[in-house]
């Protein structure tokens, strides 16, 4: 037997003396009765209280919950039974018949049932319906303490200070209540009289059973939920358990252990338990198989005086002198770990099971880890070592114990662990790849240990620690209550510490930069270096957190899925039934572990953190991609943008005009506040737009803005600063027609206008003024005339002394003409995004020609290899390449001294392929086999090729200082360790060829850059001629490509040859004729061909061969394809059918089989000689044999050859 | 009490060193070292000198001490590494002749022979020494160097067995892992990615063998994903860049660009030779072969 002094307490509450408790079936709510005559509602989840019921007089210490409705029910020493609905938060009824204290009460689980124990030694039945009693059961000849229903059996039990336990048959008393079917006369009369005793004494209920065993009255009973079996408790100190069957019931054993009397006690719901109380001050559990006691819990000064158990959760509750406390017996946090794409994680049967997160499959029992710990107690954590596929369990049994243990290769079922290594901790991580930390609390010392469990290093934590992490390689985290230290092992120093207290689970990020620190209500993210990221405060427990790949933490909560960036920015994303420890989250999945240590993926909808995340990353393109596809609207994503200083960004969201303008106008960008500025066209919002404008030099807009406003003295003076003459004196023009004096004073003052400024003087009978300004302006004749007009003479008046006349400057730089360079407002980098998608949207769009795969082109194309193969066997030589043939190797298991053969070395002798000689870096013997499997004699083109294969074999590992590096050879054979064996990495294989290089080629065609698509076509030859591929057939794939490639170096060639020629001569336009024909030969993807096709239609047709030009377009029709082309080919063809002739005599029979010559550029008809080149399979006139292969320019046409080889038999 | 074992002064220095943290090891703190630990550390810090470049600080630091033989024996490395190769290689055979003994003769003379190609003059030095780890790597490489991992698998097996947990076993297990491959691959990946995250003893060093044992197990984009972070780090170093450019041919990439930084930072790197040698090798070769008919 053993205490644990870390019960798991979840709830406790400060309060007088606990009588009664009752747990709610689904809210997590408590009712608690106690001595003080109060009833208290509790959410002990969140620790509040939710009401109080006070109405009782004396202590209530009966409670209980009803299974459905909202109504609960109380008796106390009162003698009263209270119903009450918790709603309405009433008293509905008091049940009023006990004649003494009611000791307990409970609602019938079915029936409308209340069943109550009294100190008047009666038991009592009552239907709370009808509000009556029916049913009074004596027999007990002291207090009744506890009665109970059987869960499912129409029974009760009874437990009494007579010392006896009391089975009872109520199924009479239900056949009486049910529904009547035959009515018998003493049913009648019964019914009648309800309240009175039958004749015979009460048949309704009648003992079954009398259990007499303890030697001291008997304080409590319960049913077992599933089997017949009933415990109890009494002042004599003891549990007794008790069986029973139709007939008979007896003692099974006691449970010795309580040093005072035992209060209550109750069956574990769903495990072989009992749980018990008592004045001891102590809450003790028993095997109830071995009725040997499993764990007790002791309070320091109060005594238990009740105990309940949650009907579903694993949750329970004890009330005692000070309160109420609800714990749980163990932890429901199923160890696991996560490794790439498995999850290992411990089952409730304490089995090791792995999880595959990319095939959603779980294993089946790898390991059985029964005998670790005490059967009752399950492991707290699992880490998990990739290296040596081994893990480290702990277990909390002893004071926390660890175990190391190897799985095994294959999951086949639960198999005993054999060479377990185990040791005394509460915590164990794998620290490296061969070692391991513990960590022992009491002695507050920290083990290195290595796999042999020898400890290698020991390490003094910082005072107080309470548990270890893996800290990131070669480190640890310690845990203290207020802190979090980083540590080196291997330095043995403390890197770092950070301020944050009760950590409970430390969360790694998937590529090791961050982690998460866990408390119960906060969220910490820090660097690996331990420096605070951010921090989060929940109200509700936090229970677990995994890192999303790109950064994101999602976090669980008791009820809630969340996340949070690492700015602190944080979200709801998902709401939960049931608790559950997120493992892992993979686009919108989460896995976690249920707490039946299930795994469960949730669906999540990851787009709310994915757009603040781009918006944070400043990802406009992802961002663009989550407007577009998801349905992110709403004020509150508004709000967000705005707030974190994105309004660009909000102004994508908006429709408002209103909003879209405050927008624009936040961050500037003019164009849609004019835009707004116009729909809206209110006074108040030209006026900010105009300011906005101002403020960006923007002037033209400003100009629109006081226009708007009719503005015109800013206008006048817009048009002063910004040099505009011209508008300045329309503007003089306009103030003079609106007969606006000022105005116009100010418009001439502008424009240095001294006429007109006199003229207005005189206007407005200002004499003196204009005279004045005629005479400071040197305008003597007007000054004159001015005088005459008053009737006045120059010595009647005297003038101020005038320095010369104020001149306007003349404008320097016309800025009327444009805006100032202004700041780049307006075009945000998301804009950009979202216009650069616009264009390339329409760059797709124009790309007409889509690749189609052509299943009949394909299989055309395999036909031609088939020729292909036929003929090059004509030249076969036999196999005298016989490099595969045994060859004695280096005994290299020799101990002799010197040195041994290099793995190039091996690589040659191992492969017939000149690719691998090409790796090894023998190029001699590469060249060899390259010129007698394929005729090969000009090297040059394959030079790059050689080089990028030699380079990639070979890297370059720093061993010791001032020593060349050491060579080692990368392997295509990554898997493989017999040198016999072994072959080189070539890059560029088939895949890529096909996947990259082949694509380019066509690109280059759809493109029309024929001179690029015959260099990268050429480049495909080259790269297939040294290579090696992994099956046969990856190698007829070879010869595919080699195809394809040939045909469209040909056509490209062919095509390239007609655009240099000049077509002014005759004989210059026939030959063009007739090369625009042959174009259409080679057999090109169909699209490309009828590229080639339509441009041979028009050029005959422009040529007036309409015979020829009839023949493409029929081609072209027959082939199909885009309804463009076709149309085009439709009309010429209608039209060449009207007069069917060639105006030039071309050399090209449409209805002849023929091949092209890939050096002239002629036919070669079938029949005529020819020769063939051995590596490409280009058909040449015979003229050109010996002479280099103009395909690929390697090789020599007609050359005898054996055929390419490019793959090892038996090597794979 | 061992210098190099757990509990001892010397071990994080040594540490720091052959994980490539030269400039750690020239900063570490040694003033309180006791004194039969202080020059074992001064010849650590010389060596990293000499490995960051810096010979001619070294020449001139060992001149006058030239008395102690594990100074002389770093002198040799020095010259050899300056490229006075002739004198280093006539200094290195008379230390070995006369302190054979001497851990650090046996080190650094045995490198300078190594490296002058004396393999067997090498070996016979090294073969004396008495637990010394840094030894036994050296022989390790010496019998990788000449293709015989099965006498470098032998000497590391021997070696695991009493100093399993030296940094200097497991790496000298990885130089050797990587060479017999297979499963091996992934041990040697483990030991180079704990070195590369460890944050006492990340270093270009580790990032490369990382990075290599990924290039071997054809693992790619991992490869590229460490080198790529650790070049913004460490732009210059020149087995960075080399592995790069194997990377990038292995995953048929152009690297011209990386290729004239690598001819910049180290011209003499065995790539560049290699690359230069089967160029010419190529040229030479092809002459030979010609069409019957030229066009």
């Amino acid at each position: 037997m053993q205490s644990s002094p870390n019960m798991l307490t979840k709830f406790e509450s400060k309060s007088s003396r606990a009588k009664g408790i009752a747990f709610h079936p689904k809210r997590p709510w408590i009712l608690v009765s106690l001595h003080s005559s109060t009833i208290q509602l509790w959410d002990y989840r969140m620790g509040t209280l939710i009401d109080r019921f006070e109405e009782h007089d004396g202590p209530v210490r009966g409670i209980d919950f009803h299974p459905t409705q909202p109504l609960f029910v109380s008796g106390g020493d009162d003698y009263k039974i209270k119903v009450w609905n918790y709603q309405t938060r009433r008293c509905l009824f008091t049940l009023n018949g006990h004649l003494d204290y009611v000791r307990t009460v409970f609602f019938h689980p079915e029936l409308p049932w209340i069943l109550s124990a009294s100190d008047d030694q009666t038991i009592r039945i009552w239907n709370w319906q009808n509000r009556s009693l029916i049913c009074t059961m004596t027999g007990h000849n002291h207090y009744v303490m506890c009665a109970q229903f059987h869960p499912t059996e129409d029974l009760i039990a009874s437990a009494s200070l007579d010392q006896s336990v009391r089975i009872w048959d109520i199924s009479g008393l239900r056949k009486k209540h049910s529904a009547p079917t035959s009515v018998s006369f003493e049913d009648q009369m019964a019914r009648a009289n309800p309240n009175q005793a039958d004749m015979f004494g009460n048949t309704d209920a009648i003992v079954k059973f009398v259990l007499e065993g303890h030697d001291r009255g008997v304080n409590w009973v319960s049913f077992h939920p599933t089997l017949p079996l009933i415990v109890s408790a009494g002042d004599d100190r003891l549990i007794k358990l008790w069986r029973m069957s139709d007939t008979k019931a007896w003692e099974v054993d006691t449970c010795r252990g309580h040093f005072q009397n035992a209060s209550a006690c109750l069956f574990h719901p769903h495990q072989d338990l009992i749980l018990s109380v008592g004045e001891d001050k102590t809450i003790r559990v028993w095997d109830l198989n071995k009725r040997t006691s499993v764990q007790s819990f002791k309070r320091d000064l109060d005594r238990f005086w009740v105990i309940a158990a949650h009907p579903e959760m694993n949750l329970f509750a004890a009330g005692h002198d000070t309160g109420v406390m609800v714990f749980k017996l163990e932890r429901e946090r199923p160890a696991s770990a996560v490794h790439q794409n498995q999850l290992f994680y411990i089952t409730k049967d304490k089995f090791v099971k792995s999880y595959d997160f990319a095939k959603n499959v779980e294993s089946p029992p790898m390991l059985s880890l029964r005998k670790l710990g005490s059967p009752w107690v399950p492991p707290r954590t699992v880490s998990y070592n990739p290296a040596e596929r081994a893990i480290l369990v702990t277990s909390p049994t002893d004071s926390g114990t660890y175990e190391l243990i190897n799985l095994p290769r294959d999951a086949t079922g639960a198999v005993e662990p054999t060479d377990v290594k185990r040791g005394q901790a509460t915590s164990a991580v794998f620290v490296a790849r061969n070692r391991f930390a513990v960590f022992n609390p009491s002695s507050q010392q920290v083990d290195i240990k290595d796999l042999s469990n020898s400890t290698t290093k020991t390490i003094k934590p910082p005072a107080g620690t309470t548990d270890i992490y893996f800290g990131g390689t070669g480190c640890l985290l310690f845990i203290t209550p207020t802190t979090v230290a980083l540590f080196d092992i291997q330095q043995k120093k403390q890197l770092a510490e950070v301020t944050v207290s009760g950590v409970k689970y430390v969360v790694w990020s998937n590529d090791g930069l961050y982690c998460a620190l866990l408390s119960k209500h906060n969220v910490t993210i820090v660097t690996k270096t331990l420096e605070q990221v951010s921090t989060l405060h929940e109200t509700i427990r936090i229970k677990s957190a995994t890192w999303d790949d790109s950064g994101v933490l999602i976090y669980s909560t008791l009820n809630h899925v969340k996340y949070s960036l690492l700015n602190g920015d944080n979200g709801i994303i998902r709401t939960l039934d049931q608790t559950v420890y997120l493992v892992r989250v993979k686009g919108r999945h989460v896995y976690c572990l249920d707490r039946n240590a299930q795994p469960r993926t949730l669906e999540i909808d990851p787009t709310e953190y994915r757009f603040k995340l781009a918006l944070v990353k400043r990802n406009y393109d992802e961002m663009l991609q989550i407007i577009k596809t998801s349905s992110l609207v709403g004020q509150s994503i508004i709000s967000y943008l705005q707030k974190k200083g994105y309004p660009e960004i909000a102004l994508q969201f908006v429709q408002d005009p209103q909003t879209r303008f405050d927008l624009a106008l936040e961050c500037g960008n003019l164009e849609v506040a004019i835009e707004m500025a116009r729909e809206l066209d209110r006074p108040n919002y030209w006026n900010r737009l105009s300011a906005e404008a101002l403020a960006h030099g923007n002037h033209q807009t400003v100009e629109m803005t006081y226009q708007k406003q009719r503005n015109f003295d800013k206008l006048s003076f817009l048009y002063l600063t910004t040099g505009d003459e011209e508008k300045l004196s329309r503007m003089a023009k306009i103030a003079e027609h609106r007969g606006d004096f000022t105005s116009r004073f100010q418009n001439s003052l502008y424009r240095g206008d001294v006429e007109d400024r006199i003229q207005m003087f005189k206007e407005v009978d200002q004499y003196p003024l204009a005279y004045l300004t005629a005479k400071a302006n040197g305008l003597t004749d007007e000054a004159e005339s001015i005088l005459e007009a008053c009737g006045l003479t120059e010595d009647q008046i005297t003038l101020p002394s005038v320095d010369g006349p104020l001149n306007v400057p003349n404008p320097l730089v016309p800025t009327f003409k444009a805006n100032w360079p202004v700041k780049a407002a307006g075009h945000s980098s998301f804009e950009k995004a979202l216009m650069g998608e616009v264009g390339a949207d329409e760059d797709t769009g124009a790309d007409g020609f889509e690749v189609e795969e052509d299943d009949q082109d394909a299989v055309l194309a395999k036909e031609t290899l088939d020729d292909d193969e036929e003929d090059a066997s004509g030249w076969d030589m036999g196999d005298d390449i016989n490099v595969e043939e045994e060859v004695d190797f280096v005994n290299i298991e020799s101990t002799e001294a010197g040195a041994g053969s290099s793995e190039a070395d091996i690589w040659t002798r191992n492969s017939p392929l000149a690719a691998d000689h090409v790796a090894a870096g023998s190029f001699e013997t590469a060249m060899q086999l390259l010129n007698r499997q394929v005729g090969a004699v000009q090297f040059a083109p394959l030079k790059g090729r050689f080089l990028e294969v030699f380079k990639a074999s070979k890297t370059y590992l720093p061993a010791t200082a001032s020593l060349p590096p050491l060579v080692n050879y990368v392997r295509r054979t990554t898997e493989e360790t017999d040198v016999r064996k072994i072959l080189p990495v070539i890059p560029r294989d088939l895949e890529t060829i096909a996947s990259v290089d082949l694509q380019e080629g066509y690109a280059a065609m759809r493109a029309n850059k024929l001179e690029d698509g015959v260099v990268v076509f050429k480049r495909i030859l080259h790269t297939v001629l040294v290579n090696a591929v992994s099956s046969e057939t990856e190698a007829e794939q070879a010869k595919t490509i080699i195809a394809t490639a040939r045909e469209y170096i040909l056509a490209m060639s062919i095509e390239l040859e007609r655009r240099k020629l000049s077509t002014d001569s005759p004989e210059g336009l026939k030959r063009s004729l007739e090369l625009s024909a042959y174009f259409t030969i080679p057999k090109l993807e169909v699209a490309h061909r009828q590229l080639a096709l339509m441009a041979a239609m028009k050029l005959a047709f422009a040529n007036k061969n309409y015979n020829s030009a009839l023949g493409f377009a029929s081609r072209m029709l027959a082939n199909g394809g885009s309804a463009k082309l076709l149309e085009q080919a439709r009309k010429i063809k209608s039209q060449c059918e009207r007069n069917p002739s060639d105006q030039i005599e071309v050399d090209f029979d449409p209805f002849a089989e023929f091949d092209i010559c890939a050096a002239s550029h002629t036919p070669i008809f079938s029949g005529s000689p020819h020769v063939t080149d051995p590596f490409t399979g280009a058909k040449y006139h015979e003229q050109y044999k010996g002479t280099v292969d103009r395909i690929a320019d390697v090789t020599e046409i007609g050359a005898p050859a054996s055929g390419l080889r490019l793959f090892v038999p038996n090597q794979y | 009490m061992d210098p190099f074992s757990s509990e001892g002064e010397l071990l994080n220095i040594h540490n720091a060193f052959h994980s490539g943290q030269y400039q750690n090891v020239i900063d570490f703190e040694t003033a309180a070292f006791s004194p039969e630990n202080q020059l074992p550390a001064r010849v650590l810090k010389l060596r990293s000198q000499l490995a960051l470049g810096q010979t001619a600080e070294v020449l001139s630091a060992v001149s006058s001490e030239e008395d102690t033989p594990d100074l002389a024996a770093t002198k040799a490395l020095a010259q050899h590494t300056a490229g006075k190769t002739d004198a280093a290689l006539q200094l290195a055979q008379d230390l070995a002749e006369n302190y054979p003994d001497n851990a650090t003769v046996q080190v650094l003379a045995g490198t300078v022979l190594q490296a002058q190609e004396h393999n067997d003059e090498a070996l016979a030095l090294l073969s004396k020494h008495q637990g010394n780890l840094e030894a036994v790597a050296l022989i390790v490489q010496i019998h990788l160097q000449q293709n015989r991992s099965d006498l470098a698998l032998k000497e590391v097996q021997a070696a695991k067995r009493w100093a399993q947990d030296s940094l200097l076993v497991n790496l000298a297990e990885s130089w050797v892992g990587l060479r017999v491959g297979g499963e091996k691959y992934q041990s040697a990946f483990y030991v180079y990615e704990e070195l590369a995250t460890g944050p006492s003893t990340a270093a270009p060093l580790s990032v490369v063998g990382q990075a290599v044992a990924e290039i071997h197990l054809g693992r790619l984009p991992e490869a590229e994903a460490a080198l790529t972070a650790a070049m913004e780090k460490y732009p210059s170093d020149a087995e960075l860049i080399a592995n790069t450019i194997v990377l990038n041919a292995v995953a048929g990439k152009p690297s011209e660009d990386l290729e004239s930084t690598l001819q910049q930072t180290q011209p003499s790197h065995a790539l560049l030779a290699d690359i230069k040698e089967k160029s010419d090798l190529f040229d030479t070769a092809a002459a030979k072969y010609s069409p019957k008919v030229s066009s």
